[in-house]
Formats: C-alpha cells, sequence, structure tokens
C-alpha cells in the first residue's frame, strides 16, 4: 500500500490524473480503485508526469482536480444505458451529452458526476475530460468484482493506454 | 390547498445515500410521516469478525468517504481500548489535528455546497455559480486546505493510511508543520466574508426542544475525545454506552433506529454546540453571536449554522495544536507505541462530522474480532428527523405540496444525513392522490 498519493507540492504539476472512483466492499463499484491498483504495479507514471488517484467515494474533490489538471481520466461504474458489464468511453465531446442524459455513475458519493461536470462547466474551467466506465451488474457487499466485470479490466486499462 | 394529500420524496437530493420521506396527510392531519432507508443495510459488523486488531481501522473506513477519518479513529480507539495501548500525547494532537479538518472537508461540503442553495433560493450548487460565486469560490478553497491538512497529516485526502493502532507510521515533517500553519492562516479572509453571507440567510423560524448528545470534553471543544454527555442531564464514560444509547429495528427502513432519555435525541454540531459552546474559542465564539447562535438552540436548521462555526473552531484549534507539536518536538521516536495482542472488549467514540460515531470490538487472545458493534450518528438522528417533521408540517399545512415538499427537504438536510453510512443512493417524486 502506498504511504502517500500526493505533496502538496506536486498538485497543479501533474500533465494527466487518472481517477478511480468507487467504493471496494460494494463489488462491481470498486472497479476505480481496483483499475487504480493495476495501474500503479505497471509503474505508467515513471515516465510521464501522469498522477494516479484512488478517489474513492468522495465526489466533490472531483472539482478541486479539474481545478488543478488540464487533462483528467475518470474510471467509474456507470451505467449510460449500456448492457451490463459492457465498457463505455465518453470524450470531451460528449460530456455535455453525458450530462444531458443524466446517466447515473454510482460510486460519486455526495455531489454526483453530473452536478460535478456542471459544476466545472459553471465555473469555466477549462480540463480535458474522458470517462471511462462500466455498467456493474452487482453493487451488494462485498470485495469480489462479478466475472463479467472482471473479465473486462484488460481492455479497460488498454482503453487508457491508448488515451495516454 | 387541498385538505388531502400523498407526498413520496423518492429519492431526496443532496443528501449523501438514498432515502426516501413519505407523507400521507388526510383532513388537514397527518395520517403517515416516515423517512425510509430502502437501501440494503451495511454488512460491515459481520464483515470485521475474525479480522486481526491492525485491520479493522483500514476497512471500516471504507464505510463512507465523507467521514473515513472518524470511522478510523473509531476503530483505532475501540482496539486501543481492547487492547490497553495509551498513545502518547503527540499522538493524540495528531489525531486530534487530522479529526478537524475532516470536519472542514466535510461540514464545508454540507454548508456551502448541499445546504446554502435552499437558504439562497437556488435549486443546487450550479446556479449558486451564477449567483454568489464567492460562495462556491470560497468553499472550494476551504475543502482544498482542509484535503491537503488530511493528506499531509495521514497520508491520503481520504482513507487516511498513516494513522494506525498505537499511532502514526510516519509523522509529518517540521517544514510541513509550518505548511499547514499557514494554509490554516490563509483561511481567515474567507471565513471573513463567509459570515458575511451567512447573516444573510433566512433560515426558517422553527424550534422543537429534544435531547442533545455529544462528546464533551472541559479542555476542548472535542471531536476526538472525552465523556458522553446529554442536555437531560446525564453523562456517561463511552464503556457504557449501550446503558444510555438502544437501537431497535423498524419495518419501514433497513437502518436501526436509536433512542435514549426520550422517544428521540439528536446528535451533529447543534448537539456539540449545546453541550460545548463554553469551549468554543476566538473567531468561533465571536462569529457564534453574530450569526445569531445561541445555546440552547432548539432550532434544528441552525445546525447548519453550528456547522460553520465549527469549522472556524477547527481552523483556531489546529493553529494552537500544531504550535504545541512544533514546541514540544517532532521526534520520530513518538510516532508510534507498543501494542501487544490480547483478548478484550474496547469501546472508541469519535464525533464525525454528522455526530457520535461508536465502535465497540471484541478480541479474542490471538488479537481476532469476535464481535463488533457500529452505531452510526445518521442512524441516531432518523427518529428525531421524523419527529422534527411531524412539529414542522401541521404549521405549513396550508401552503402549497411545493412548499410543504421542499420545507420537509430542508429539514432532513439540515441534519446532513449520511444515509450511506447508516445502511448508498438517493430520488424526490411527489405523488399527489
Amino acid at each position: 500500500m502506498k504511504d502517500t498519493d500526493n505533496s502538496i507540492d506536486n498538485i497543479a504539476k501533474t500533465d494527466i490524473k487518472i481517477i478511480g472512483f468507487g467504493n471496494k466492499f460494494r463489488c462491481d463499484d470498486g472497479i476505480g480503485p481496483l483499475i487504480i491498483e493495476e495501474l500503479e504495479k505497471l509503474e505508467i507514471s515513471k515516465n510521464k508526469n501522469i498522477e494516479i488517484i484512488n478517489g474513492s467515494t468522495s465526489g466533490s474533490d472531483l472539482i478541486l482536480h479539474l481545478k488543478e489538471c488540464p487533462r483528467i481520466i475518470i474510471i467509474d461504474a456507470v451505467d449510460a444505458g449500456q448492457d451490463k458489464g459492457k465498457v463505455i468511453c465518453i470524450n470531451e465531446k460528449d460530456i455535455e451529452k453525458f450530462i444531458d442524459k443524466n446517466a447515473n455513475s454510482l460510486s460519486l458519493h455526495d455531489l454526483d458526476l453530473g452536478d460535478i461536470l456542471k459544476l466545472s462547466r459553471a465555473l469555466k474551467i477549462k480540463s480535458d475530460i474522458t470517462i471511462i466506465g462500466i455498467k456493474p451488474i452487482n453493487i451488494g457487499f462485498g470485495e469480489e468484482l462479478s466475472p463479467e466485470v472482471s473479465e473486462r479490466i484488460p481492455e479497460i486499462i488498454s482503453k487508457i493506454m491508448e488515451i495516454l | 390547498m387541498a385538505d388531502n394529500i400523498n407526498v413520496e420524496i423518492s429519492p431526496l437530493s443532496r443528501v449523501e445515500g438514498h432515502g426516501d420521506l413519505i407523507l400521507n396527510v388526510r383532513d388537514k392531519k397527518i395520517e403517515k410521516l416516515i423517512f425510509r432507508i430502502p437501501e440494503s443495510p451495511r454488512f460491515f459488523e459481520a464483515m470485521l469478525v475474525g479480522k486481526n486488531w491492525d485491520k479493522p481501522s483500514h476497512i471500516t473506513s471504507r464505510i463512507c468517504g465523507i467521514c473515513s477519518v472518524a470511522h478510523t479513529h473509531a476503530s483505532i480507539k475501540a482496539t486501543e481500548d481492547a487492547l490497553g495501548v495509551v498513545p502518547n500525547d503527540t499522538i493524540v494532537k495528531l489525531r486530534r489535528l487530522i479529526m478537524h479538518h475532516e470536519t472542514v472537508q466535510s461540514n464545508v461540503l454540507h454548508v456551502y455546497f448541499l445546504a446554502a442553495p435552499d437558504f439562497l433560493g437556488v435549486g443546487s450548487v450550479v446556479p449558486l455559480v451564477e449567483t454568489h460565486p464567492e460562495v462556491v469560490n470560497i468553499a472550494l478553497r476551504l475543502k482544498k486546505m482542509a484535503n491537503d491538512m488530511v493528506r499531509i497529516v495521514g497520508g491520503r485526502a481520504v482513507h487516511p493510511i498513516r494513522t494506525v493502532v498505537g499511532g502514526f507510521t510516519k509523522l509529518p515533517t517540521e517544514e510541513e508543520m509550518y505548511q499547514m500553519k499557514d494554509m490554516l492562516k490563509s483561511t481567515y479572509a474567507d471565513l471573513e466574508a463567509s459570515v458575511g453571507v451567512f447573516k444573510t440567510l433566512e433560515l426558517p423560524a422553527f424550534e422543537r426542544e429534544t435531547e442533545y448528545i455529544s462528546l464533551s470534553n472541559e479542555e476542548e471543544y472535542t471531536h476526538y475525545d472525552g465523556i458522553v454527555k446529554s442536555t437531560d442531564g446525564w453523562e456517561i464514560d463511552p464503556g457504557d454506552y449501550l446503558d444510555r444509547i438502544n437501537e431497535k429495528v423498524v419495518q419501514h427502513s433497513t437502518a436501526k433506529h436509536c433512542w435514549a432519555s426520550r422517544d428521540s435525541f439528536m446528535v451533529g454540531a447543534l448537539s456539540r454546540f449545546n453541550n460545548n459552546h463554553g469551549q468554543l474559542t476566538g473567531k468561533a465564539k465571536e462569529y457564534a453571536q453574530e450569526l445569531g447562535l445561541i445555546a440552547p438552540c432548539y432550532n434544528t436548521y441552525m445546525n447548519n449554522i453550528a456547522q460553520f462555526v465549527e469549522v472556524v473552531q477547527s481552523i483556531d484549534d489546529s493553529i494552537k495544536l500544531i504550535d504545541e507539536l512544533l514546541e514540544e518536538g517532532m521526534d520520530d521516536s513518538k510516532a508510534m507505541v507498543e501494542v501487544e495482542p490480547k483478548a478484550g472488549r474496547g469501546v472508541g467514540i469519535v464525533e464525525a462530522p454528522r455526530g457520535l460515531l461508536i465502535h465497540d470490538y471484541t478480541y479474542d487472545s490471538n488479537g481476532k474480532i469476535e464481535k463488533a458493534n457500529l452505531i452510526i450518528p445518521t442512524g441516531m438522528n432518523y427518529i428525531n428527523m421524523e419527529a422534527d417533521m411531524n412539529a414542522i408540517v401541521p404549521g405549513i399545512i396550508d401552503k402549497t405540496e411545493d412548499e410543504i415538499r421542499l420545507a420537509c427537504e430542508m429539514m432532513i438536510r439540515a441534519y446532513d444525513p449520511c444515509i450511506s453510512c447508516s445502511t448508498h443512493f438517493l430520488n424526490v417524486e411527489l405523488v399527489n392522490k
């Protein structure tokens, strides 16, 4: 386990932040933090100025990340009407549609993802956001992902790598 | 206004988690008023059984992203109580410091983003950017400061990693201590400006006296340690909480309901203020008076003003704590005390931002949990929320359904309920039959 995720010194100096939201004790809702753990093993931030963050369920902090970084990639359990277990990738140009569609991001705990994105627009924060989401099958209590969600981990990682 | 109404708010917005309010009125009399938690109950108590003594604080931290520091410390204190571990003064002061900044994180989020839109007459935080941009920007600066404080002391802005049974795995450096002090001092202009805005808020003039329960400590306005105190005149040691605080299962909700001396009680910022207003110092005391927060206060909506006053108190007290810690020296040898597993029961009670939080563990001789009981603040407040709404609805029964619905929503939000803790997700629907 990492002793710290970042210091106040390196905030705002990062080119890209990858943030995984969710609760690892709510089965498929834990996909965000789990992907972050996988990315840490890959050491992708070694040669690039990339910050990898376990955002847990603290949604409102996303607005602070958006203020501090020009490029954000969010990994989360998202129901945007796609099939269960299917991975979707929402790019900056599609964010407005995402907000209007009021898709459910399952893990942002205080203000939901739609509210945060609306707030960032209202605050005129310029940030390039990509949301990679998978529709969960089970968000009951437990530490195991559904097999259908678990087998999509390589696909999510490769989508992140394509973006980077 | 019709004599008969059915209001169903499902789920309720701008609160943590998923809760429904059902209100049926017949012939202008309340026939049914329940606040229902339809979420699946949380099985953390069962999940803890069999876990080694060094694990519960990291597991229970995940119960909630808003009050992870409080769960961490209630858990650590319960384990230390069971194992007979006594932390040193440096550890206690750093725990008080990190607890303060979860209070700031949570209170700022609620007061500025979730409750202020009610009192400023805008639907949510998004239009607030247009009408009161200074409020949103102050909130963001305060939230960032508090996140950085928790990150420096705990290693992460949420779910702290350095805070463990026996102390800290790493202490902040002296340079970081000075850095934190500068960050804290930089907030005073924003606090002063906030008072100017909050003075203009029109809070409903509603009063209903109830029992107010919180931790209390003669030395300080406490969030970390103390006796359990009630405005009904009793005080108990944390280990005796079962003598006073009762829990029951109710049919309409997956969260347990609690009571103490009477049918209901309240926990949270207003309860802490009513019991501990004498320990407020400096600017916090000054702003409380300026904002009309005078003890005893029976207006539930003033809970939000009490939350703001606590932000100020936490910032004041943090500067004091940092000065003391620097004076005493931040020696790495003070980071941890020894921990030996043994059999025993321990109770850890802290003040989470939303109120009293109880963790009660029984360990076997190998230092593994045999039994765990967790009582969370929102669970303690449910009956009182229903009682408040039963009191407010008759007085507004002639208003429109939208007005009644808004008044009830505002009342529930005033409690800053964290339904996710007690049992995740919220909806609002009005059904008018």
